[in-house]
């Protein structure tokens, strides 16, 4: 696809997911400027509403990031986005979308690089499948 | 003060609305009394020329079901908003789109080959498909076009209130006409005939503790009779689901989960989306690979969160790229 | 030819509407019923699960 910026939406955890973002600038560690990134209290407060409403209004990709499982500063906060997100997935492959415009990610916070290596690898791999289009 | 002018039509329907307004039974002829009806094709001979006579705003209030299917349906929805002082989207496929929203998951093409060429029982002729103008030796005769996706009243044109169900349940209609009669609306855009609260709240049966090990269909378990559904692995919509349509509910009642005819409680976009984030929640693992196997049982999650409100959810249809 | 339309078809269940062809004399040359609906019931229920059916089916008819 010629001259495509996909745009990608990154919901990010206040927790180990925030330390984590933020070390990438750290570590000297770039990523493409496709992702806006959106803080939240918890993974698992990120509502499938407002992911569709990311793809609406105009997302061609959405990325959640939270703590690795058994770190969740609530506990249970990042089981529920994994629960939800699951089943989130599986209705958005009905509605026909492609895997690889919804990411789950647990980032703890040393992992910086890896973050920012994830932002470039789903940046090319939604380049590849071109925009999501119109919705509605 | 005269009677009221009422009109009562239906696009992309079932006949099922129109019957629940019958339903009302010995009442219709208090709705007869305080109205007088000025088209209701299932039950009267007016004609759409009949309608494009009457001055605008001629019409009181038109209780307009069926979804928007095709440009006959567009256009006759245009027609009763120019004519009608109040329009109402009158039952789940004029509110959200309702059942037949489901061919949103199909391409419109594959819908034409299938039931003029590709079904079993059909005999279609080589190329033969329904035109939107067919010449005939005496003249020209036409057909509507058929739309690529269902769409819910609203995204038509403008909506005053809404009366959610499939159908809507006549004592709940019958509060709604009185309601008009007495001039007893709430603010424009409100859902009437029905309460601002999840089905849950009027739900007769037992709750417990909401974590579930795993999914089931009907035919898998003997379930308890007593005890709520979703407590029991099986897939009720309660939850995202605006209550009111009967107490008890009369789906509960009947043994049978709620399905979402009543569309999303307020302040709820998405009734799949809301309801798919409330089966998250329940989910009692903390196992991914459990929870891959939960969520695997559960089939058909568009059909069944979408099952009412397809065309009227935040997406809409199915995505072809 | 001189067309009269019967639009909608009333006191039934469904959409129909009737077109009458008359010829010069006043006579019917021709008349033509059309069914101007189509949902797709017969596709849409393909790969739903079964026990959905009986819940999905009598949405063909409300009569």
């Amino acid at each position: 696809m010629e001259n495509f910026e996909p745009r990608i939406i990154g919901f990010y955890c206040n927790w180990s997911s925030q330390i984590g973002v933020d070390s990438a600038g750290v570590e000297g560690a770039s990523y493409p400027a496709n992702v806006r990134l959106i803080r939240v209290m918890c993974s698992g407060s990120v509502d499938p509403e407002v992911v569709i409403e990311a793809f609406k209004k105009g997302a061609d990709g959405v990325l959640v990031l939270g703590c690795h499982l058994g770190n969740c500063h609530y506990r249970v906060g990042n089981y529920n986005a994994l629960k939800r997100f699951q089943l989130l997935q599986k209705t958005l492959d009905q509605f026909g979308f492609e895997k690889e415009r919804l990411r789950l990610e647990w980032v703890s916070v040393a992992e910086g690089k890896r973050f920012a290596g994830l932002v470039g690898e789903m940046t090319e791999g939604i380049r590849r499948l071109g925009p999501l289009g119109q919705i509605s | 003060m005269g009677k009221l002018k009422l009109a009562l039509y239906w696009a992309m329907a079932c006949g099922g609305c129109d019957v629940a307004v019958i339903d009302t039974h010995e009442k219709i002829l208090d709705i007869a009394a305080a109205a007088d009806i000025l088209f209701w094709p299932v039950a009267m001979d007016f004609k759409y020329h009949d309608v494009e006579a009457m001055p605008d705003k001629h019409i009181d209030v038109c209780l307009f079901n069926g979804g928007i299917r095709n440009s006959e349906n567009e256009h006759v929805a245009h027609l009763l908003r120019a004519k009608s002082k109040v329009m109402v989207a009158f039952g789940a496929c004029a509110q959200l789109g309702g059942i037949p929203g489901l061919a949103n998951e199909k391409k419109r093409q594959d819908i034409l080959d299938y039931v003029y060429h590709g079904s079993p029982s059909t005999v279609g002729r080589k190329g033969l498909y329904p035109q939107e103008v067919t010449h005939v030796p005496e003249g020209e005769l036409e057909l509507p076009k058929f739309y690529d996706a269902v769409m819910a009243l609203d995204q038509v044109i403008d909506v005053d209130y809404y009366v959610p169900g499939c159908p809507p349940e006549p004592a709940r209609i019958m509060e709604v006409v009185l309601a008009i009669v007495t001039g007893n609306l709430p603010p424009k855009g409100a859902v009437v005939g029905a309460l601002d609260k999840a089905l849950c709240d009027t739900c007769p049966r037992k709750r417990e503790e909401k974590k579930v090990r795993a999914f089931h269909r009907p035919h898998e378990v003997l379930f308890d009779t007593e005890r709520c559904f979703l407590e029991q692995g099986l897939i009720c919509m309660g939850p995202a689901t605006r209550g009111g349509c009967s107490d008890p509910p009369r789906c509960i009642r009947s043994n049978m989960p709620c399905r979402g005819c009543y569309g999303p409680p307020p302040d709820v976009k998405d009734q799949g989306a809301k309801m798919l984030s409330a089966i998250g929640s329940i989910i009692d693992s903390q196992d991914p690979e459990e929870i891959e196997k939960i969520i695997g049982q559960i089939v058909d999650p568009l059909g069944t969160f979408y099952r009412f409100g397809l065309p009227g959810s935040a997406l809409r249809k199915k995505r072809f790229s | 030819m001189k067309k009269i339309s019967i639009d909608p078809i009333t006191r039934l269940e469904g959409h129909g509407k009737i077109e009458i062809f008359l010829n010069d004399q006043g006579d019917v040359e021709n008349a033509y019923f059309q069914v101007p609906e189509l949902r797709g019931f017969e596709v849409f229920c393909q790969g739903r699960p079964v026990e959905e059916l009986p819940r999905i089916v009598p949405r063909i008819c409300g009569v």
